[in-house]
């Protein structure tokens, strides 16, 4: 366990060491935010609702998107392909050492920067735009809130790990991560709530896992889905997560084992 | 004493895809594409007993990396065993990965923007060491690698040659049992080169520690190797002393006169052949077998004033080694 804390705490010390990245990454983040905002404000003009959201609920999950980017959406998976086909993955591989565990403990530290980045922004955007913001006073939903978003994100993190670890085969596995990436922004509701979308599409992403990582948590947070909803989609996150994690496993062992059959 | 490593037909094939030249062979490998298997290490055996210090030599492509992989545990044989510390290497068991290092001299396991401080902090908790043993291993390593202020410097704003030895001392933070090195010196000036041997040499003396070297510099080898083996092509060539390497593949002496008089050149040339001659001053290469004659000959028929024979440098039959095979 130290080993994983301690690569937390140095992947923190270097995140926050590369200063230009990070600023460059979060103004990119806050320009999204900030044209979502604008669509979104166009869209509703005077109506009093829009897709069934209220004009501060519309305001809130673009602001709770800003969040949940930095929170979800930053897996390893660039750095696996970059370390598999380089061959610095084998400095890994010889030491006692579990490699996903190593990669989710600098994920970590990467969200803590990002998160607390975006806390601010949040704060800064809401203050410029004096707009009204949905905020829940019960405890239990910063409680399911939470539990959804921590669940979400080992998802993401362990769906990106499998898709990076194709590296192992093939020397082009950069081209199907950036896919997923872009896909998964669509599927998970980070571009729009997926209400806007046909039932009959909406219906087909609900059988997958993608819905669960932004859009789920973002709706819970609004206080949209019944409590007992929300722990049943919990128990339902918890499954895919269990699916997940086991497939990556799968995929990362051969991916090993035929590393180390066809040479680092 | 007790075998650190021990290789028994140890056998590695790559798989390799094969294009066809040209366009029209993209496309079609895009829809049918052929393998071809190549045999980078082809049955070595050899066995290295605990706290030696051997010599991995070979040409580019030899299989020297391959066999060290295999015995880091990073790749799986074909076929054949080998056995390091007692454990099998590619069982990746933490018990014997704790025991082991490998380094390349071209990758690096140091956190770039950090200093390499936190990189050992890192490796300290990874092999389980305790605070105070990581305080001396540290201490000991700052002091024969020469680190000091550079361990609170980041990493990148290193030279290559403090880099390297930051590398080592990373590598060696956890006192391997077992050290492989990958060519430990590429890269880096003369004067750090040195420094790097001397090292080597130390860290062998000092902790027992076995260590297994490739390196294509030369002085590298005839200074820290008693041992050496030699691949080939995959294949074993020699495996023994560094010394008995010469009288192996050295089929010749060197002969070297001093005349008081000028001497045409060119009537030597029944002695052995003629390397250089210069301020009368003759260097022949002489078949082993006639060196009596000819020296005897070379005394009876000219003004000589001072003679010598000479082994050929070890350097030189090893660079021989690797390109004639």
């Amino acid at each position: 366990m130290n080993t994983y804390w301690v690569a937390y705490q140095i992947a923190l010390q270097e995140t926050l060491q590369r200063r230009s990245t990070l600023i460059m990454d979060r103004l990119g983040g806050f320009a999204v935010v900030v044209s979502l905002y604008s669509f979104w404000t166009a869209l509703i003009g005077d109506k009093a609702t829009f897709l069934g959201y209220t004009r501060g609920e519309m305001l809130t999950y673009v602001l709770a998107l800003n969040v949940l980017r930095s929170f979800v959406f930053t897996g390893r998976g660039w750095q696996l392909v970059g370390e598999i086909s380089s061959g610095k993955i084998s400095s890994y591989l010889i030491r006692p050492l579990h490699y996903y565990g190593y990669a989710l403990a600098l994920d970590m530290a990467q969200k803590t920067v990002h998160v607390a980045a975006s806390f601010f922004e949040v704060s800064l955007l809401a203050w410029l735009v004096q707009d009204e913001l949905f905020l829940p006073r019960d405890p239990a939903t910063w409680l399911l809130f939470g539990a959804a978003v921590l669940l979400s994100s080992l998802i993401f993190f362990f769906l990106e790990f499998m898709i990076s670890s194709l590296a192992f085969w093939t020397s082009e596995s950069g081209g199907p991560l950036f896919c997923f990436e872009l896909f998964l922004q669509f599927a998970a509701g980070a571009f729009f709530p997926l209400d806007v979308l046909p039932m009959a599409l909406r219906r087909l992403l609900e059988m997958t896992p993608f819905p669960y990582m932004v859009y789920f948590p973002v709706r819970v947070f609004l206080e949209k889905v019944p409590p007992a909803e929300a722990l049943r989609l919990i128990g339902m996150e918890a499954l895919w997560l269990m699916a997940v994690f086991t497939a990556a496993m799968m995929v990362w062992k051969r991916g090993v084992a035929s590393y180390s059959a066809e040479g680092g | 004493m007790a075998l650190a490593i021990e290789t028994k037909g140890l056998t590695k094939d790559y798989r390799s895809p094969v294009k066809e030249p040209g366009l029209w062979g993209g496309v079609k490998s895009l829809f049918d594409r052929e393998f071809k298997d190549t045999r980078a290490v082809d049955g070595v055996s050899f066995s290295i007993e605990e706290g030696e210090l051997v010599g991995f030599l070979g040409a580019n492509g030899a299989g020297k990396t391959t066999t060290l992989k295999m015995l880091s545990g990073l790749l799986t044989p074909t076929s054949g065993s080998a056995t390091a510390l007692g454990h099998v290497p590619w069982k990746r068991e933490p018990s014997f990965q704790r025991s082991i290092s490998l380094v390349m001299g071209q990758r690096s396991q140091l956190w770039w923007e950090i200093p390499a401080y936190e990189t050992f902090k890192l490796n300290q908790a990874i092999y389980g060491l305790s605070d105070a043993d990581f305080r001396v291993h540290l201490d000991e390593l700052v002091e024969l690698l020469g680190l000091g202020e550079h361990l609170s410097v980041p990493v990148k704003k290193l030279s290559l040659g403090q880099r390297m030895r930051c590398e080592l001392a990373a590598a060696l933070l956890h006192r391997p049992r077992l050290l492989l090195l990958d060519e430990p010196t590429i890269g880096l000036d003369v004067v750090m080169q040195k420094n790097v041997r001397e090292f080597i040499k130390a860290y062998n003396k000092r902790s027992g520690s076995t260590i297994m070297l490739t390196s294509h510099n030369m002085t590298d080898v005839v200074e820290l190797c008693k041992r050496v083996i030699v691949i080939e092509k995959g294949r074993l060539l020699y495996d023994g002393a560094l010394d008995r390497l010469v009288e192996r593949y050295a089929d010749h002496k060197i002969l070297r006169a001093r005349f008081t008089t000028d001497v045409e050149p060119g009537d030597l040339k029944g002695l052995g052949s003629v390397v250089r001659y210069e301020d009368r001053t003759v260097t022949l290469e002489v078949p082993r077998a006639r060196m009596a004659a000819s020296a005897a000959a070379l005394l009876g028929s000219y003004p000589v004033a001072d003679l010598n024979v000479e082994e050929v440098a070890i350097d030189d039959i090893v660079r021989r080694l690797f390109t004639h095979g």
